[in-house]
């Protein structure tokens, strides 16, 4: 099967003498098969997908920003355009600005920990071996778990009486903290749980990265007189850029939109929201409380936070990662 | 290079990961005890062994662990193998196309990889119940294809800009139409990213809790996640139970993950080394 057959029907062939031919020039033909050509390109190869993103993703965005500038609430029609009213109202609102503080605490600690803690274990796990896949497979296994499961589990953990306190009874402490009750450790608690999860993340990836360094600058290094400190700051640490980058901007999205686990251990809890973050707060009182005007207003901050915060932390560490 | 402790570096390992496995094993040790030995001891080993919890569960009579997993299998499935497909090709539409409207379509939608569902879950209850979606399962697997295709748009192109324009312009010139190009050429060279993007939205989409729960709604039937956190709500007591549902619901997630590790450290890696 070849196209040759088509081709001269497709040039037209120019009529004897130069004379131009009557009808649709050639050109302009060709021209609007060739977009008729790509429209239907477009349509069969990207539409489906533009659309459903459009209808699913784009639509409810600017839906948001218009919902947030009016008084929406199902139960109270009709809904009336308030301006910026909802925003002024937010920042002054101590419980938005205490989703604020627990959500900017909590993004710092899921942001943190792992990536430290993963590329020590990394750093300990950079052997081959079948020794060494076990344990990362160990580590990785939380990852792919649900975090409602994890949730349960751990506040089985934490229980005031849980196998933690247990232990630490055992070990002599008298008055263990109840971790998820009190109001002074919950947050922490939570964010220790969500660490201990996404630790396994962070040591695939910078093993990954580890990879990537080649053994004979190591040496080279080596040679010079570097110790494994030295050598670590020297040479890995920088050739580990883009994994920190990877993990910082995964990490930082995660944690941004942390729900499930609020939901499931602590509900916002204990106290007043002492553990409620905004993603949380955005759910509870657009679609339990039912003012979708004003949770709109708090999904629109989060988004440009969460937007702004992402592009700075790409700006900084793409511009520290280095070409072999 | 050689280390002057060569002995430190396998037992601090083991130690670690063993700690860290701890929690992990509460639900092997609680799943099969019995139901008023767990808030007792937690911790001890299940000896000797029953699977009371696990039948308790399967014979339920609102059987809500058929329920969750008929509804998590079929949104699963569906959601994956329409993601799959819709974000190779239009993938491959981004990646081959030169014009500034597809440039901007791309970032358009990677864009959409950082936008967190709370943003967007009202204003989608909204367009669900517009369309009479809402609360059902198609309405689920429509959002999910909308929420995740960026995803897969950005692993598909990455790969796709790696292979070379000559293997599909060369079938072009012999004749083939452009859909044929793209199943008989371009679709089994994309192997490797079709597979990152089936597995990873395979885990994602059987974990996710916040949009089966605000989208499937209360009513509506579960999933998985959505019948764990029903259940520990009705059951405040019994964890013999809810540590069942949980081992249930995890388990074929684990089974996939075991016979597919490789996959998974590899899809996850792509962009750590290239940078």
């Amino acid at each position: 099967m070849t196209t040759h057959t088509e081709l001269p029907a497709g040039r037209a062939p120019t009529a004897p003498g130069g004379g131009r031919t009557t009808g649709t020039p050639p050109a302009r033909r060709r021209r609007r098969g060739a977009i008729r050509d790509r429209l239907a390109h477009f349509g069969i190869f990207a539409a489906p997908g533009v659309l459903t993103y459009a209808c699913f993703v784009v639509a409810p965005i600017v839906l948001s920003v218009y919902y947030s500038l009016t008084n929406a609430n199902p139960f109270r029609p009709p809904r009336r355009w308030v301006g910026l009213d909802n925003y002024t109202a937010l920042v002054q609102d101590p419980e938005f600005l205490t989703a604020l503080r627990v959500t900017t605490i909590l993004t710092l600690i899921v942001v943190i920990v792992p990536n430290v803690g993963g590329l020590l274990v990394a750093l300990l796990l950079d052997k081959r071996g079948r020794f060494y896949n076990a344990m990362r497979s160990v580590f990785f296994t939380p990852v792919i778990l649900s975090s409602v499961v994890v949730s349960v589990i751990w506040t089985r953990l934490l229980d005031v009486d849980g196998p933690l306190n247990r232990a630490l009874r055992a070990l002599g402490v008298d008055d263990p903290p109840a971790w998820l009750s009190d109001p002074d450790f919950a947050l922490y608690s939570v964010a220790s749980i969500i660490s201990w999860q996404m630790i396994g993340f962070c040591v695939v990836v910078y093993l990954a990265g580890l990879q990537g360094v080649p053994v004979e600058l190591q040496e080279a290094a080596a040679l010079d007189g570097a110790g494994p400190v030295r050598r670590f700051r020297a040479v890995t640490w920088p050739l580990l850029a883009p994994a920190l980058t990877i993990n910082t901007v995964v990490l930082l999205i995660s944690a941004f939109k942390t729900y499930d686990y609020i939901k499931v251990i602590t509900n916002g809890g204990p106290g007043a929201g002492t553990t409620a973050t905004i993603a949380f707060n955005v759910l509870q009182t657009g679609l339990d409380g039912n003012h979708v005007g004003y949770a709109s207003a708090m999904a629109v901050l989060m988004l440009v936070i969460v937007g702004v915060a992402t592009a700075v932390a790409l700006k900084i560490l793409r511009g520290r990662e280095v070409d072999l | 290079m050689t280390e002057r402790l060569p002995w430190l570096r396998p037992i601090v390992a083991l130690v670690l990961s063993a700690l860290f496995f701890v929690p992990l094993y509460l639900v092997p040790a609680n799943v099969f005890k019995p139901g008023d030995q767990i808030s007792a001891s937690p911790a001890s080993p299940p000896w000797p062994p029953t699977l009371d919890n696990i039948t308790a569960v399967l014979s339920r009579p609102d059987n809500l662990f058929w329920v969750s997993l008929a509804n998590s299998v079929i949104v699963t499935a569906v959601s994956v193998v329409v993601l799959t497909v819709l974000s190779a090709m239009l993938g491959h539409y981004l990646a081959r196309s030169r014009s500034p409207w597809a440039t901007a379509l791309t970032l358009v939608l990677l864009a959409g990889l950082m936008i967190p569902p709370q943003v967007i879950l009202i204003p989608v209850t909204e367009v669900l119940k517009a369309t009479e979606l809402m609360a059902t399962v198609p309405g689920l697997v429509l959002f999910n294809v909308g929420y995740y295709v960026p995803f897969g748009v950005f692993v598909f192109t990455g790969f796709i800009r790696g292979i070379p324009i000559e293997l599909e312009e060369a079938a072009f010139l012999d004749g083939a139409r452009r859909t044929q190009v793209f199943w008989r050429v371009v679709f089994p060279l994309l192997r490797p990213a079709s597979a990152s993007v089936l597995i990873f939205l395979g885990v994602w989409i059987w974990n996710d809790f916040i949009n089966p729960l605000v989208i499937l709604g209360p009513g509506r039937g579960t999933t998985v996640t959505t019948g764990v956190y029903r259940s520990i709500g009705q059951y405040q007591t019994d964890f013999g139970s809810v540590f069942a549902l949980m081992f249930l619901a995890t388990l074929p997630v684990l089974v996939f993950y075991l016979a597919l590790q490789k996959h998974f450290v590899k899809g996850l890696t792509g962009g750590a080394t290239k940078g």
